[in-house]
């Protein structure tokens, strides 16, 4: 990324959605969804970060990536949720990229630098700070570890009355239904919502949250009563 | 050389009245002058009466270089009178130095530098003249430099000072300054820059041996001698310096082919020469064990040159083929004779009839031109032929072969007894006619080779033979035909032996040796003038002969002929068959007899012998002819093709020189025939080439695929003169290329041909060759230089006009800058043929812009409209009441008009460049325009509606779209008239294209604004390609137009008008601009931030906060505020309002959510500092509020302020996220 020259919003989009996969490695690593040894360490945005080994895991990851960057260039996305669940399809902990396209730009000037928008630099410090908060998520979201059967599935939220795009080639849509328990719309009003950081990069505005679902919330009920019956 | 006259008022051209040596001016001189008088005031008292003050020293230098014109004429004055004048007064030493104190010797004035050049000049000369006068003291004066002006430059060897004393000594005058070049006759030089040489290009530049060599023989000897030549040619734009090729090359090879066989030529060749001088030295025997010398040609010595015959050789390699030819030799005789001016002028090409003399005496041209003649010879032979006059018969012989020749030769000679004279009169013609053709026709069917019979024809020694016919003493003696007769030119002539007879040849004469060698190896040989009337009556007899049995017939020269006679032999056999009643084999050779047969005829005809060479194609029958000669015939089969080939020498072959011979020497060590059977084609190709190689491969195998073309079509027409060129000046050179341009002109004229190229062939002397070349008025040995140039008449068109031909050869002559006096050749050559099929000067092409002065073209033009009208004025004025009623008659009136408009020599109007018409006086213009306009108008209308087409020309110039005038406009009848116009009016940029070559174009092209369809324009007459060109408003009208008078009807005309306006409406829609105009780019845009006001200390101060911290302390600040009070509910609204701002996504971004969190994660914290008792005491809000505020009540309303906040917070992000906001 050349530092100096504000984003384009190809750029934007480029960055968001890279970061979106780091993210989601990420998240897999911290939230153990997959076991440790599964990933490897690596550095982006001058962080340590853990990218996952696996070459399937990898191509759902990117392919879902490169979905939601289609998306993103068309501006109908409002959020890419990221679902850990486990093996009830029960969401556990949501983690949210809310995603506000701030302004449309033509075709021809995608490429172009958008002007007074945030450099790739700025960016990058920015993604930083999102990935060392989501390393410390723990913190907040409690030291007890999740379930063993966990999984974890790509949803994508577009802005009402808006449907994904379909793609030119033959290749099916890349898009099924979601459950309606994994979205926004299905969560829960117990659920808890941990605003993680946010950054306005002038063209798209992105956010992570992690919402912990009610029935995880549960789930941690009885086991700390469970604890605290065990330890009295 | 004189100055001049006009610029020097004063006296200044005394020196021109009189001259050096006149006595008595000089005495008149001495009388005037006064000793330390100023030299210049006694000349001009002698020729004007302007007194010329002398300058008043300046009190101030001027600035302007002033020139006195006493000074001006000082440096006039010193190399003539005035310097005799001071010449005297130093020689009369009637006051010693007087002169010093002239006013030469003066102090220059300050800063007056030319004054200080001229005062050097004139010092210098006098200078000079002591030298001068220091020699005349001790010993008589030489004078032969008398008259010389000298001026040295650069280093020459003697140096400068050496060469000054010689030049004074002899009575020249050197000038230091090159300051006129006029004054300055010769300038003295060893080496020039080559600046220098351009400089001095016109002037007289001479080594210094000139001075020297002279000085030493005592007499001036002629600078030409000496002149000073650069190294090298500078000037490479002078052509190509090409190798000689003269046509000597061509011709002596046609000689070579001539009568003698081989075994003939060599016995008589080698034995005279023996006591000669030159070329036989060189004649090494050859002993490589390589060389094989074919056995049944021993005598010749393959490695040698062979003796070349030509007189005028023009390169060292074909002089030193000529024995006798001394090329470094001058030729006294016409030294003396170019010495005589008188002579000159009446014999070389400086001579006004010299062209005319040249081709009536060239024997070269009598040959050459012959063929052009030629179609009227054969046409003239062919009636003869037809009628049989003048021929006789062949007696019919005893036996019957002889009589079936007789029979078919009479056959063909017309003479059929059985046929009605009269009936026959009318019928011949169209027989004749039809002869050539049918027999072509027939020819075809025998395609067989075999079958073939070819003929080559040629008289023996046929200016010689014609020439004994009325000199019967000659007979039997050695003779030969050239220009010199008699004594004439005596023993040192060069006239050229055309044709020597046979018992010439056996002393070794040959045809194009100079009567000079002919003498040397037979004392005796008799010599006959030329008689080109009668070869001319002879050759048309021999056609006449020849074209009565030929199918086909090629004239290869007047004494030459190929023809085809495949049916007669085959005629005469199958009477031979008849008469002998089918019996057994044919006898003798059918084809063989009836050569003999002809060979009487010609015989009989004109007294001179033919020899025929017979074979199934050309090569062999060329070949064979050879072997007929003298006086025979020769018949060559198929089968003994390969035998009778197998002892010649390649150039025995026709077509194959020297040249060839050499290189098959060379590459593969032979020349015979036979050897070379053996040799593979690719062997062949590789050493000779691939034409020839291949050519001669198939050659020797006896075969030729050549046809024999009777009607060759001319490539070029040519003229050349490389005899008696000698000019003394560019006038006359010019007057010649002239005189040769008419001479061009007038052969293309009688061929009936147009030229687009010129070709000027030019010979230059060799510098190593003496200025008279050996031959008489020859060119010697020459340079050649070729350039070719477009041959354009006005107008574009080819052209045989002198005129042109000649402007043009003149200019290419003139660019290559040669001194006139080495032209020894000079040859114009049209290329690129065209027929001129009787088109006129104004036929198609380009027409001329007549650029004639302003009152001449009025008057022309004046002179045409009333030619135009005046005449027919009745039938114009009825054409203009009722156009529609145009009667036959009218039509023929413009029709006859029309001729007149076409060829006045006006351009068209889209050819005229806009720029030079606009540039013209507003008159000229006007008057233009008038003719342009009366132009437009197309015949059939020109006089019907000439005002009402004007209008539609104003218009479609200004471009006044949707005038009204146009709708009357396009009433009149005139659909060619707007096609026409449309191409007029197409961009000049664009050349106009012609509909079918832009077809490809059209399709993607055709993008006019207007909405119309190519079929659609097509069909109106319009062209679309044009059409499209137009600019949208004049594509509207000529649609409109065009439509209108299709339909007639004016609301159909338009019935896309609406459709046509949008557009005009679209390009305002930003859509079809973005490419051009790049918008800004895009503009980042972020989400307004939520501000919490809050007022401040003083009245109207306002506090904004927007940062997390500081809104963290407005909390803080808040909270301490009320620790004591619960909060204001109002507070607790604003400050919520400004929360749910914050966390609403819609309004702000995820950054305030972020913030708003942190901001009510320090309220808890604040709270629960304060207030964590009553945390969980949160279903009791329902206590009311007490005047004196517990600490419990103020926690709880605390807390409750705090759920109520977090609530709405909650509701908003719930909106977006779901669930609740977590504040772990």
């Amino acid at each position: 990324m050349t530092s100096d020259a504000p984003l384009s919003f190809n750029q934007a989009v480029r960055g968001i959605s890279e970061f979106i996969e780091v993210a989601i490695h990420n998240i897999l690593y911290v939230r153990q969804v997959y076991p440790a040894d599964v990933f490897i360490r690596r550095k982006k945005y001058n962080l340590p970060v853990f990218q996952s080994r696996h070459p399937g895991l990898n191509d759902y990851i990117s392919g879902a990536v490169k979905a939601v960057s289609d998306e993103l260039a068309v501006g109908n996305v409002d959020k890419v949720i990221m679902v850990i669940k486990n093996k009830e399809e029960v969401p556990l902990e949501r983690y949210i990229f809310a995603i506000q396209n701030m302004i449309q730009v033509e075709h021809f000037n995608k490429e172009t630098s958008v002007e007074e928008a945030m450099t790739a630099s700025t960016l990058g410090h920015y993604f930083r700070s999102f990935l060392v908060k989501l390393s410390m998520i723990e913190s907040e979201l409690g030291q007890y570890p999740l379930p063993d059967d966990l999984s974890f599935a790509i949803i994508l939220e577009l802005k009402d009355d808006k449907a994904p795009t379909v793609p030119q080639g033959k290749d099916p849509p890349p898009w099924v239904p979601a459950s309606t328990q994994h979205t926004t719309a299905g969560a829960s009003e117990g659920a808890e919502l941990h605003m993680l950081r946010a950054v306005d990069t002038g063209i798209i505005s992105l956010s992570l949250a992690v919402q912990e679902s009610e029935q995880k919330l549960e789930l941690e009920k009885q086991k700390n009563s469970k604890g605290k019956q065990k330890a009295t | 050389m004189a100055p001049p006259r006009t610029l020097a008022p004063s006296g200044s051209a005394s020196s021109d009245y009189f001259g050096d040596d006149d006595p008595e001016f000089l005495q008149a001189l001495y009388e005037t002058v006064l000793p330390g008088d100023v030299m210049l005031d006694s000349s001009k008292q002698d020729t004007s009466d302007v007194e010329v003050p002398e300058m008043p020293p300046c009190a101030q230098p001027s600035l302007k270089r002033l020139r006195s014109p006493d000074l001006d004429d000082l440096e006039d004055l010193v190399p003539s009178a005035s310097y005799h004048k001071i010449l005297s007064s130093v020689d009369e030493n009637k006051e010693s130095a007087g002169y010093l104190e002239s006013d030469v010797y003066g102090a220059a004035h300050f800063g007056d530098f030319g004054e200080y050049m001229a005062r050097k000049r004139a010092k210098l000369q006098i200078q000079n003249a002591e030298l001068e006068d220091a020699d005349m003291v001790s010993d008589s004066k030489s004078k032969i430099f008398q008259g010389l002006q000298i001026y040295i430059n650069g280093y020459t060897e003697p140096s400068v000072q050496d060469l000054r004393q010689l030049i004074m000594k002899h009575g020249g005058i050197y000038h230091a300054y090159l300051v006129k070049k006029s004054l300055v006759t010769h300038i003295i030089t060893c080496s020039l820059t080559p600046n220098k040489i351009r400089e001095f290009k016109h002037m007289k530049v001479v080594r210094p041996e000139w001075l020297v060599e002279s000085a030493k023989s005592g007499v001036l000897l002629p600078w030409k001698d000496f002149i000073y030549k650069a190294n090298e040619r500078l000037e490479h734009p002078q052509g190509k310096r090409a190798p000689q090729k003269s046509l000597y090359d061509t011709f002596s090879s046609q000689r070579a082919a001539n009568p003698q066989t081989s075994t003939a030529e060599t016995a008589p060749d080698s034995s005279p020469r023996v006591g000669l001088v030159q070329l036989d030295t060189t004649e090494t025997p050859v002993a490589g064990p390589s060389h094989v010398t074919p056995p049944s040609t021993p005598t010749k010595s393959q490695s040698t040159p062979r003796p070349l015959h030509i007189t005028d050789p023009g390169t060292p390699s074909q002089a030193e083929r000529v024995p006798d030819y001394a090329f470094h030799k001058s030729n006294p005789i016409a030294e003396r004779a170019m010495a005589d001016p008188a002579w000159r002028a009446a014999h070389t090409s400086v001579a006004p009839d010299f062209i005319e003399g040249f081709y009536r005496n060239s024997r070269l041209h009598h040959l050459s031109t012959w063929k052009a003649e030629l179609k009227g010879l054969v046409t003239e032979a062919l009636e003869r032929a037809e009628n049989g006059t003048n021929l006789g018969r062949v007696p019919g012989g005893e036996d019957g072969e002889d009589e079936a020749v007789g029979k078919i030769v009479e056959e063909n000679m017309g003479g059929r007894a059985w046929k009605d004279e009269g009936v026959d009169v009318s019928m011949k013609d169209a027989q004749l006619v039809m002869r050539s053709p049918s027999r072509k026709g027939k020819e075809r069917a025998f395609d067989d080779d075999e079958e073939r019979i070819i003929m080559h024809c040629d008289f023996d020694s046929f200016f010689v033979s014609a020439g004994l016919v009325d000199r019967p003493h000659l007979r039997g003696k050695p003779v030969v035909v050239c220009h010199s007769q008699g004594n004439q030119g005596g023993q040192a002539s060069t006239s050229e032996i055309a044709s020597a007879s046979y018992e010439a040849r056996e002393y070794g004469i040959k045809s194009g040796m100079s009567l000079q060698q002919a003498r040397k190896l037979c004392p005796t040989v008799l010599t006959m003038p030329y008689e080109f009337q009668r070869y001319k009556t002879f050759s048309l007899q021999f056609y006449t002969i020849l074209m009565a049995h030929a199918d086909e017939l090629q004239a290869v020269s007047v004494d030459e002929a190929l023809i085809e006679v495949t049916t007669s032999v085959r005629r005469i056999k199958s009477e031979m068959a008849r008469s002998q009643g089918y019996t057994s084999a044919p006898l003798g050779d059918p084809a063989k007899n009836f050569a003999e047969a002809i060979r009487a005829q010609v015989k009989r005809a004109t007294g001179c012998e033919v020899s025929i060479g017979i074979a199934h194609n050309i090569m062999l029958a060329r070949a064979a002819s050879r072997k007929a000669k003298p006086a025979g015939s020769y018949h060559v089969t198929p089968d003994t093709a390969r035998e009778f080939l197998a002892p010649l020498d390649i150039d025995d072959l026709h077509g194959f020189g020297y040249a060839t011979r050499q290189k098959a020497f060379e590459k593969l060590r032979a020349t015979n025939l036979g050897e070379l059977a053996k040799k593979s084609r690719a062997v062949l190709c590789d050493a000779l080439g691939k034409g020839t190689g291949e050519t001669l491969y198939k050659a020797v195998r006896g075969i030729d695929e050549r046809k024999i073309e009777s009607d060759k079509q001319r490539k070029s027409v040519s003229c050349d003169i490389n005899y008696g060129i000698r000019f003394e000046n560019n006038q006359q050179a010019e007057t010649f290329i002239y005189q040769l341009a008419q001479e061009v002109s007038r052969r293309l004229k009688t061929i009936d041909m147009l030229g687009r190229s010129l070709t000027i062939k030019i010979l230059v002397r060799d510098p190593s060759a003496p200025v008279e070349a050996p031959k008489f008025m020859g060119h010697g040995l020459c340079e050649a230089f070729a350039k070719q140039a477009q041959l354009v008449a006005p107008g574009g068109h080819a052209t045989s006009g002198d005129k042109v031909i000649g402007e043009h050869a003149w200019r290419l002559l003139k660019s290559f800058n040669f001194d006139p006096k080495e032209l020894r050749g000079i040859g114009i050559q049209i290329q690129k043929l065209e027929k001129a099929s009787g088109e006129g000067e104004g036929g198609p092409g380009q027409a001329v812009l007549p650029f004639r002065p302003a009152d001449v073209a009025k008057a022309i033009t004046e002179d045409e409209n009333k030619n135009d009208s005046t005449p027919k004025s009745s039938q114009v004025t009825k054409a203009k009441l009722s156009e529609a009623e145009v009667t036959l008659q009218e039509a023929s009136v413009t029709k006859a008009l029309s001729p007149s408009l076409v060829h006045s020599d006006l351009p068209r109007f889209s050819q005229v460049d806009k720029s030079v018409f606009d540039a013209l006086p507003d008159d000229i213009r006007a008057e233009l325009e008038a003719e342009y306009k009366r132009r437009s108008v197309p015949p059939e209308v020109i006089n019907a509606i000439p005002p009402v087409t004007v209008t539609v020309k104003e218009e479609k110039k200004t471009n006044f779209p949707g005038h009204p005038a146009k709708k009357v406009t396009f009433k009149e009848p005139a659909p060619p008239n707007l096609a026409r116009i449309t191409r007029q009016l197409a961009p000049r940029s664009k050349s106009p294209l012609p509909g079918k070559q832009s077809a490809l174009f059209c399709k993607t092209r055709f993008v006019t604004r207007s909405n119309v369809t190519e079929s659609e324009l097509r069909r109106l007459g319009l062209d679309p390609v044009v059409f499209a060109g137009l600019p949208p408003d004049l594509q509207r009208e000529q649609l409109a137009g065009a439509r209108f008078k299709k339909t007639g009807k004016l609301g159909v005309t338009f019935p896309s008008q609406p459709k046509r306006l949008r557009p005009i409406v679209r390009p305002s829609k930003p859509r079809t601009r973005p490419r051009y105009i790049p918008p800004p780019p895009p503009k980042a845009q972020y989400p307004e931030v939520p501000v919490l006001k809050q007022q401040g200390k003083t009245k109207g101060e306002k506090l904004l906060f927007t940062e997390k911290d500081d809104l963290q302390n407005v909390i803080e600040q808040w909270m301490n505020g009320f620790l004591d009070h619960p909060p204001n509910q109002r507070d607790v609204d604003y400050f919520a309002k400004f929360l749910v701002q914050c966390v609403d996504g819609g309004r702000g971004s995820d950054f305030g959510f972020e913030k708003a969190v942190a901001v009510v994660k320090w309220w808890l914290v604040l709270i629960k500092r304060h207030f964590s008792a009553w945390e969980y005491y949160q279903y009791e809000p329902e206590l009311k509020p007490r005047k004196r505020y517990t600490n419990e009540a103020i926690g709880r309303a605390w807390w409750k302020a705090f759920r109520e906040v977090k609530a709405k917070m909650d509701a908003v992000a719930r909106k977006r996220f779901g669930g609740y906001i977590s504040l772990r």
